[in-house]
């Protein structure tokens, strides 16, 4: 559920949309009709969009309008002389139909005028004429800054909600298991370090799991918005800005992303433990959350000014590099040597921090005394 | 062998053990006794490595680690499952925890909640369990892998008589396999019931050590049990009748101020005469504690 539950609220979301729009879609069509057929289907020809192509009279437009299923109706004519469209409807006519029927209006009508006016090949390929504009925009710069911008967003985010979500089952399982007492037969059975390692690995695995599905969900929800026609043109255009972002994405930043995750479990998992109560398994959590929402708030005002002292100091400190490494690597700002160091900080903490509260764990969980925080830490720190 | 040998253990300024020391050979039960806060799961939690205390402990002459965690089955004292888990889950994980595979173990799981008499079925989850039956299939999970040392905290308490016989029968046939047996209890019944030998704890102090009989003997055959026509009154001029206490009606227990008044009480009570009950008895193992528990530390 952990694992599946965004893409369950994307699937929710976009049906819910889909239904959404298929229903309004309907009434919202209008019919074009005309007792000239070729008009009529030059008119569908350039513009099928919210039109209902099965209503070709308006006996039919009409009972369709009474029962909500149709906004109205546009009846084309043509003379030697004259197009002329006539609208009517429950609602007004949209802007964009608007400005569909008068174009096809006036080009209709240019075209009745021209031969009309029985002109020469030369006169009517002058008439034909139509002014250019030409748009030249530095397209690399502006679609870096923005895939810069966005890959930052989804990064912090991602990184934030992650690390919630892991932190707060962390310490609320522990803390469960503390209030059982279901640990005193669990260390009669195996080592507190064995116990505390294995639970820590467990939620390695779980989350390599939810990032390879999130992988291979996104993929698949890139293939099908490449290919389907809903789609297809959205990511044509805006096809290098994606590619951007994805590449932003799928980097070491991953490798950040599982490594937070990891460091903040150990911390939650000491805080859990740190319980004496079930009940205040949601207490327990609170100082690796608020450490969290030190760590992902800290990174807004460097958002656009990574060459700072601090974003590079942070980079470095466990807790917070998963955060400020990453908005490095986005802005390009981190050398692989700095990556490399970076990255080795981590993993030392990771295994110093996982090796001594693996040590204290057994005091940890088997001290159940209801006083403050820090007496239980310290008696817990002391409890062999 | 399970040997404790002179163990202590301080928290703080408090004195949890001083200078512990008995053993339990295989095959053997032993019934740990003593008030609340005597020391009973400070020494279970120092058996199983919990805590770091002064002295040794030793199973078979080897210390207790890891590697002999898997012969120790352990019922704590508050009951502790995951509620979640079905039963056959349940039993299976913590089997596995005791290197016991799921494929030696799923096959008998019926078979246990059947002898515990637990009601439902496998898989049913814990938390749908009665708090009774919830209990039963925790001692399931410290007996299943059949350990060679058993330790039970106050596993008797919140059992009814007939799952109470459930229990002891467990336990039996544990101490019929082989197996030592270290077992906490309030009830003395239970522990003389079952108990080859039995050691008292008073604020962290040995204050009885010995089997059964011994321990009762040692204080003195000083309880007579008489069923006579005489008033509770002329019982208590007997000579060296210290009390009368009526139990039931025309019986009565006596106390004495010494084993060997017994004869001339006998003779004045008979006077030659045939008597439906004279029976002298050391005290009761409950008589004993509430005498041992109420006693001053030297």
């Amino acid at each position: 559920m952990l694992i599946l539950g965004p893409f369950l609220m994307l699937g929710i979301t976009i049906g819910a949309g889909y239904v959404g729009a298929a229903s309004g879609a309907n009434s919202s069509n209008v019919a074009v009709i005309s007792s000239q057929s070729t008009l009529r289907k030059n008119f569908l020809k350039e513009n099928s969009a919210d039109i209902d192509k099965k209503v070709t009279d308006e006996k039919v437009a009409t009972k369709k309008m009474k029962k909500d299923n149709l906004a109205g109706y546009i009846v084309l004519k043509a003379d030697n002389k004259r197009v002329t469209a006539k609208y009517v409807g429950t609602t007004s006519l949209s802007s964009s139909m608007k400005t569909k029927v008068n174009s096809f209006l006036a080009q209709t009508q240019q075209q009745l005028n021209m031969s009309q006016a029985k002109l020469s090949t030369q006169q009517l390929q002058a008439l034909q004429q139509q002014p250019k504009l030409t748009e030249h925009i530095q397209e690399k710069a502006g679609t870096a800054n923005l895939g810069k911008i966005i890959s930052f967003w989804i990064t912090v985010i991602m990184v934030y909600m992650v690390l919630i979500t892991y932190t707060s089952i962390t310490a609320q399982e522990i803390a469960s298991e503390k209030g059982t007492k279901v640990i005193e037969i669990i260390f009669s059975s195996t080592t507190a370090l064995k116990y505390f390692l294995g639970k820590i690995f467990g939620v390695l695995l779980v989350i390599l799991t939810q990032i390879l599905v999130y992988l291979v969900g996104g993929w698949g929800a890139y293939i099908f918005a490449e290919n389907s026609s809903l789609t297809k043109s959205f990511v044509n255009q805006y096809q290098s800005l994606i590619n951007s972002v994805m590449h932003n994405l799928l980097s070491v930043n991953l490798v950040y992303l599982l490594l937070g995750v990891v460091i903040y479990t150990i911390l939650a998992a000491f805080c859990g433990a740190l319980v004496a109560k079930v009940e205040d398994a949601s207490k327990a959590a609170q100082p690796v959350i608020m450490l969290n929402l030190v760590a992902f708030f800290v990174t807004f005002p460097f958002q656009n000014n990574v060459d700072s002292i601090v974003v590079k100091i942070l980079s470095y400190v466990p807790f917070f590099s998963s955060y400020f490494m990453p908005l490095r690597l986005i802005n390009n700002n981190a050398s692989t040597m700095e990556i490399m160091i970076s990255l080795l900080i981590l993993l030392a903490s990771i295994i110093l921090l996982a090796m001594y509260i693996g040590k204290i764990y057994q005091g940890l969980m088997l001290q159940t005394d209801d006083s403050s925080f820090w007496k239980r830490f310290k008696r817990g720190l002391s409890y062999k | 062998m399970l040997k404790i040998d002179h163990i202590s253990k301080q928290f703080g300024e408090l004195q949890a053990l001083k200078q512990v020391t008995f053993d339990v050979a295989d095959g053997e039960i032993l019934g740990l006794i003593g008030q609340n806060g005597a020391g009973k799961s400070t020494t279970f939690h120092s058996i199983l490595n919990f805590l770091n205390y002064q002295g040794t402990i030793s199973w078979n002459e080897k210390p207790i680690t890891e590697s002999v965690f898997d012969e120790i089955g352990y019922l704590p004292e508050e009951r502790s499952l995951m509620p979640k888990l079905t039963i056959e889950q349940q039993i299976i994980y913590l089997a596995r925890l005791k290197n016991k595979p799921a494929k030696e173990i799923r096959p008998v799981i019926d078979d246990w909640l059947k002898k515990f008499a637990v009601k439902g079925t496998k898989k049913d989850k814990i938390k749908d369990l009665s708090k009774g039956n919830q209990q039963k299939v925790q001692l399931i999970c410290t007996l299943i892998h059949d350990p060679k040392l058993i330790i039970l905290d106050e596993p008797f308490s919140g059992l009814d008589p007939v799952n109470s016989d459930l229990l002891k029968q467990a336990i039996l046939d544990a101490k019929k396999r082989g197996a030592a047996i270290i077992f906490s209890s309030h009830d003395m019944e239970n522990v003389e019931e079952l108990c080859d030998k039995l050691v008292m704890l008073r604020n962290g102090k040995v204050v009885l050590h010995g089997t059964v009989q011994e321990v009762r003997d040692s204080f003195g055959k000083t309880r007579i049990y008489v069923t006579t026509d005489k008033t509770i009154d002329e019982l208590a001029m007997l000579p060296h009748v210290v009390a009368a206490k009526p139990l039931e009606k025309r019986r009565f227990v006596l106390y004495l101020d010494e084993e060997s008044s017994g004869k001339a009480i006998f003779d004045e009570l008979t006077q030659g005469q045939y008597i439906e009950e004279f029976s002298q008895q050391a005290p009761t193992l409950n008589e004993i504690f509430r005498r041992k528990a109420g006693e001053k530390d030297e």
